[in-house]
C-alpha cells in the first residue's frame, strides 16, 4: 500500500516547478506583451487600423483569462500535466496557423481564439500545481514564478524585433510558434503530487469540476468581488501608462524610461514581498488590502501629475509614481495567488486559480476601452487613472472584509491559531466544523 | 534705404504710409552711409502690380534672431508647398552703435538688391526682406548679413516637404502581397508617381514607370509616344492609391522573387520635387521553415528526456523495494524448507509484493 501522502514538500522538486512557472508566465503573458511589437507590421499589411489590429492581443488575453476555469477544471480531471502540454501544442499550431493568414479575421481566429485558448490551459494549472508543491515558501515560489513576466518581456521584445527585422511578421510568427511549443517540456516537469487535502475522486461533472461550488464560501466570494474590481483598473496601466506618459510631454525615450521604472519595480517588488509574506509577520489578507491600497493610490498620483514643461524635462514626479505604482502593483500580485490556499484549501487551488482568473478578465475587459473612452472624452488620461485608481481602491476596500487569520499555512515562526502538526494539516475535527458537507467537505483542509 | 511697400489686400493703406515713412527716413543723414539710392517712386507701380497680382496667396511670415555675440550662424527651416508670399524678418542686437551696422540680404550666392527695408526701433535693428514664391526657382536659401566688426548672418532656408517611406527593408514572401506606403505631413502634392528598379540608390534615368494614373497616361501618350510606359496587364499585379492626399500606397500582388529591389515614391508639387526610396526583401518560405524545424526537434528532445528521466527515476525508486523483497523472498524460500510457516510467510509476501 503506498504510504500516507505527505504536506506539501515545499522545496525538492518544488523549485524545478517553480522555474517551469517562470517559463510558462514567461511565454504566456510575457510574449502577449511583446506582441504589441509586431502590431504595425500588421496592421500596414492588411490595411487596417490600429484598433482593429490592436485587437489581435485583446482578444487572446481576454480569452485567456475567460477560458481559465476550463484549463482548471480539465486539469482537476486529469492532472495538471496533460493539459498543461496540449495547452502548449494548442498555442503553438494557433501561431503557426496565423503565420498564413491572408486578412485580419485569420489572425484573431489563430492568435486570439486558438492560442488564447492554450494558454488557457497552461497558466492556471501551473502556478496551482507550483502552489501545492509549497507552503511555508509559497508567497516566494509563486513571485519568482511571476516574475517571468518581466524577464521575458526583456528577452522576447529584443527577439521579437530581431525576428521582425530578418522574416518579416510571417516569419516571425512561425518562429514565435516553435519557440511557444517549449510550454510543453515546461507541463512535462509538472510531477503530480498527491497531497492530504485532495478529493479523493475525480469531480463527477463539468460544472463541479469548475468549482463553482467555491462561490458559496464567503471568504472566497468577497474575494472574488474584490479582485473583479481590482480587475478593472490592473490592466490600464499595461496598456495607457506609453501614451500617457507622451501625453504628458515626455518624448519617446523619457516615455519609455516610465515604463521600464514601473516594470522593474514590479518584476523587483513579487521577490520581495514574496518572501517578505512568506515570514508571517503580517496576515496574507491584510498585506493583500494594503498593497492593493498602495496600487490604487500609485495610480491616482500617475494620473494627477502635472504635464513636464518641455519635451527635454525627465518628468521626475511622473518617474516617482510610476514606481510606486510598480513596486504596489508587483508586491500585490504574488500575494493574490498566495492567499488563495487559506481561502479554499490546498485542493481546490487550481480551480479557484482558474476562477480568479475569469474574474480578473472581465474587469479586463471593462477597464482598458473605459479608459480610452475617458480619454477620448476628457482629452488626457487623468480621468482614466483616476477612474481606475478608484477601481482599485474599492476592490482593496473590499479585501478588508477578509478573515484576517486565514487558516495558517507557517509552521514554527510564529504561533499559529492552529496547533500544526505533521505536515501543516489542520486537526480533523476543525475540518468537520468548517465544511458545509457535500463533496465539497474535501476540499476545506488547508495547506 | 529701400522701399517696401505691403502686400495688398487688406493692407491696402499701408504701402502709403510706409513709402511716407521711407522718405522721412530717406531725410535722416544717418542713413546715406552705404546704401546706393535707387528712386523708390519710380520702381512702386510695378512692385505694387506685382503685389496687386499675388495678393490671394497665403502670407507666410518668419523670424531670426540675431547678436553681436553670436558664434553659429543662425539657421531656420521652413517648408513650404503652395506659393506664398513671404515676410523674413531678421533682427539684431547690438551694444554698439546700430548706424554702423551694414545690412545686405543674399539668394544662395547672389546679392539681393531690392525688396527688403531696414529699421531700428530703441536698440534693435529690424531688417524685413519680402518675396513671392511662385516656382521652384525661388526656391532656396535666403541670408541676412548684419556686418558691424564680424559679420552675423541669419539663413531662411526653404524646401518642399519630404516623403517619408519606411528606414527599413519591408520583408515579404513569394506568392504574397504587399503595401508600400510614402507619405508626407502637411501636404497635397499635384500628383504621386512610382518608379522601380533593382540594385542601385540613386534612381538610374531609364527605371521602369510602373504606373501612372489615366490622366497622365493620356497625356503622355499624346506627347510622345515613344514613352509609353508599362502595359496594361501590370495592373493586376500593382494597385497605387491613397486614402488621403497626403500619401500615396502602392500595392504588389502575386510576389516573386523579381519584385526584390528598390522602389521610389516620387511626389511633384508646385514649388518642386520630393522622393524618396524604399527597400523590398522577398523571402522564401523556406528561410524560416529551417529554424523552425531545428526548434521543434529540440522542443520534442527535451520532452522524451524529462519524461525518460522520470522514468528511470521511479525505476529507481522501485527497485530498492524490489531488492529488499528479492532479499525476503530468499529468505523466506530458506525459511520454507523449515515448514508449516510457510503458508503464513507466503501470505506475508504476497501481501508485500502486491504492494
Amino acid at each position: 500500500m503506498t504510504p500516507k501522502p505527505a504536506g506539501p514538500p515545499d522545496g525538492g522538486w518544488g523549485w524545478v516547478v517553480a522555474a517551469a512557472a517562470f517559463a510558462v508566465n514567461g511565454l504566456s503573458y510575457g510574449l502577449l506583451r511583446s506582441l504589441g511589437l509586431a502590431l504595425p507590421d500588421l496592421a500596414e499589411h492588411f490595411d487596417r487600423s490600429a484598433q482593429d489590429t490592436a485587437w489581435v492581443s485583446a482578444l487572446a488575453l481576454a480569452v485567456q483569462q475567460a477560458a481559465s476555469p476550463v484549463g482548471s477544471a480539465l486539469s482537476t480531471r486529469w492532472g495538471a500535466r496533460p493539459v498543461v502540454m496540449v495547452g502548449g501544442v494548442l498555442t503553438s499550431l494557433g501561431f503557426v496557423f496565423s503565420a498564413f493568414a491572408r486578412s485580419l479575421l485569420h489572425l484573431y481566429l489563430g492568435l486570439g481564439v486558438l492560442a488564447g485558448f492554450g494558454w488557457a490551459l497552461v497558466f492556471a494549472p501551473a502556478l496551482g500545481t507550483l502552489s501545492r508543491y509549497f507552503s511555508r515558501r509559497r508567497v516566494l515560489a509563486v513571485g519568482l514564478a511571476l516574475t517571468g513576466n518581466g524577464a521575458s518581456s526583456l528577452l522576447l521584445a529584443p527577439t521579437l524585433q530581431f525576428l521582425l527585422d530578418t522574416f518579416g511578421w510571417r516569419g516571425a510568427l512561425l518562429l514565435l510558434g516553435a519557440i511557444t511549443l517549449h510550454l510543453t517540456p515546461c507541463g512535462a516537469l509538472l510531477r503530480p503530487l498527491t497531497l492530504p487535502g485532495d478529493a479523493p475522486a475525480p469531480p463527477r461533472g463539468p460544472l463541479a469540476a469548475l468549482g463553482l461550488g467555491l462561490f458559496t464560501r464567503r471568504a472566497f466570494s468577497v474575494f472574488a468581488l474584490g479582485t473583479a474590481l481590482v480587475g478593472g483598473g490592473y490592466f490600464v496601466p499595461y496598456v495607457h501608462l506609453a501614451p500617457h506618459a507622451l501625453d504628458r510631454g515626455l518624448g519617446g525615450y523619457g516615455a519609455a524610461l516610465v515604463v521600464a521604472v514601473a516594470a522593474v519595480g514590479d518584476a523587483g517588488a513579487r521577490l520581495v514581498c514574496g518572501w517578505l509574506a512568506d515570514q508571517g509577520w503580517v496576515p496574507l489578507s491584510r498585506l493583500l488590502a494594503v498593497f492593493g491600497a498602495l496600487t490604487g493610490l500609485g495610480l491616482l498620483a500617475v494620473g494627477l501629475v502635472p504635464a513636464v514643461r518641455s519635451e527635454e524635462g525627465w518628468g521626475g514626479p511622473l518617474l516617482a509614481a510610476a514606481g510606486a505604482y510598480g513596486l504596489s502593483a508587483g508586491s500585490y500580485a504574488p500575494l493574490v495567488f498566495g492567499v488563495l490556499p487559506g481561502l479554499v484549501g490546498i485542493g481546490g487551488v487550481v480551480q479557484a486559480t482558474g476562477l480568479m482568473m475569469m474574474l480578473m478578465s472581465l474587469g479586463g475587459l471593462l477597464g482598458p476601452p473605459l479608459s480610452g473612452f475617458l480619454r477620448d472624452e476628457t482629452g488626457d488620461f487623468t480621468a482614466s487613472f483616476l477612474v481606475c485608481g478608484s477601481f482599485i481602491l474599492s476592490g482593496s476596500f473590499i479585501y478588508m472584509g477578509l478573515p484576517a487569520a486565514l487558516p495558517s499555512c507557517r509552521s514554527a515562526s510564529h504561533p499559529a491559531t492552529f496547533p500544526p502538526e505533521r505536515g501543516e494539516l489542520l486537526p480533523a475535527p476543525q475540518v468537520a466544523l468548517l465544511s458545509p458537507g457535500g463533496p465539497h467537505s474535501s476540499l476545506d483542509t488547508a495547506c | 534705404m529701400r522701399a517696401l511697400p505691403g502686400p495688398g489686400g487688406p493692407r491696402a493703406p499701408a504701402p502709403l504710409l510706409l513709402l511716407l515713412l521711407c522718405l522721412l527716413a530717406a531725410a535722416r543723414p544717418s542713413w546715406a552711409d552705404g546704401h546706393p539710392s535707387a528712386s523708390p517712386v519710380t520702381s512702386l507701380p510695378v512692385r505694387e502690380e506685382m503685389m496687386a497680382k499675388y495678393s490671394n496667396l497665403p502670407l507666410e511670415s518668419h523670424n531670426i534672431s540675431l547678436t553681436e555675440h553670436s558664434d553659429v550662424p543662425v539657421e531656420k527651416n521652413i517648408t513650404l508647398q503652395r506659393p506664398s508670399n513671404v515676410e523674413l524678418i531678421c533682427q539684431f542686437t547690438t551694444s554698439g552703435d546700430l548706424n554702423l551696422v551694414n545690412v545686405t540680404w543674399k539668394k544662395d550666392d547672389e546679392l539681393l538688391e531690392s525688396n527688403y527695408m531696414i529699421n531700428i526701433t530703441g536698440s534693435i535693428m529690424y531688417t524685413l526682406y519680402t518675396v513671392t514664391i511662385i516656382n521652384s526657382k525661388q526656391m532656396g536659401s535666403y541670408s541676412c548679413f548684419f556686418e558691424e566688426e564680424k559679420e552675423q548672418r541669419g539663413t531662411f532656408n526653404f524646401k518642399v516637404p519630404e516623403l517619408h517611406g519606411k528606414n527599413k527593408p519591408l520583408i515579404t514572401y513569394v506568392g504574397d502581397s504587399t503595401v508600400l506606403i510614402c507619405k508626407c505631413q502637411d501636404c497635397a502634392p499635384l500628383n504621386w508617381t512610382w518608379y522601380s528598379s533593382n540594385g542601385s540608390v540613386q534612381r538610374p534615368k531609364g527605371s521602369q514607370i510602373l504606373y501612372i494614373p489615366v490622366k497622365e497616361l493620356m497625356a503622355i501618350r499624346r506627347a510622345n509616344k515613344k514613352n509609353v510606359p508599362l502595359d496594361v496587364q501590370m495592373n493586376d499585379k500593382y494597385v497605387i492609391n491613397g486614402t488621403n492626399a497626403n500619401e500615396t500606397r502602392l500595392k504588389i500582388m502575386h510576389i516573386s522573387e523579381e519584385d526584390q529591389g528598390s522602389y521610389w515614391c516620387h511626389a511633384v508639387f508646385q514649388l518642386g520635387e520630393s522622393e524618396e526610396r524604399l527597400q523590398l526583401v522577398v523571402l522564401s518560405y523556406l528561410v524560416p521553415l529551417k529554424p523552425f524545424l531545428g526548434i521543434i526537434a529540440e522542443v520534442v528532445l527535451l520532452v522524451a528526456i524529462i519524461l525518460l528521466c522520470e522514468m528511470y527515476t521511479q525505476k529507481k525508486k522501485k527497485q530498492p523495494d524490489d531488492g529488499k523483497e528479492f532479499k525476503q523472498m530468499e529468505q523466506l524460500k530458506s525459511d520454507d524448507s523449515n515448514g508449516i510457516e510457510n503458508n503464513a510467510t507466503r501470505h506475508r509476501k504476497n501481501e508485500s509484493v502486491s504492494q
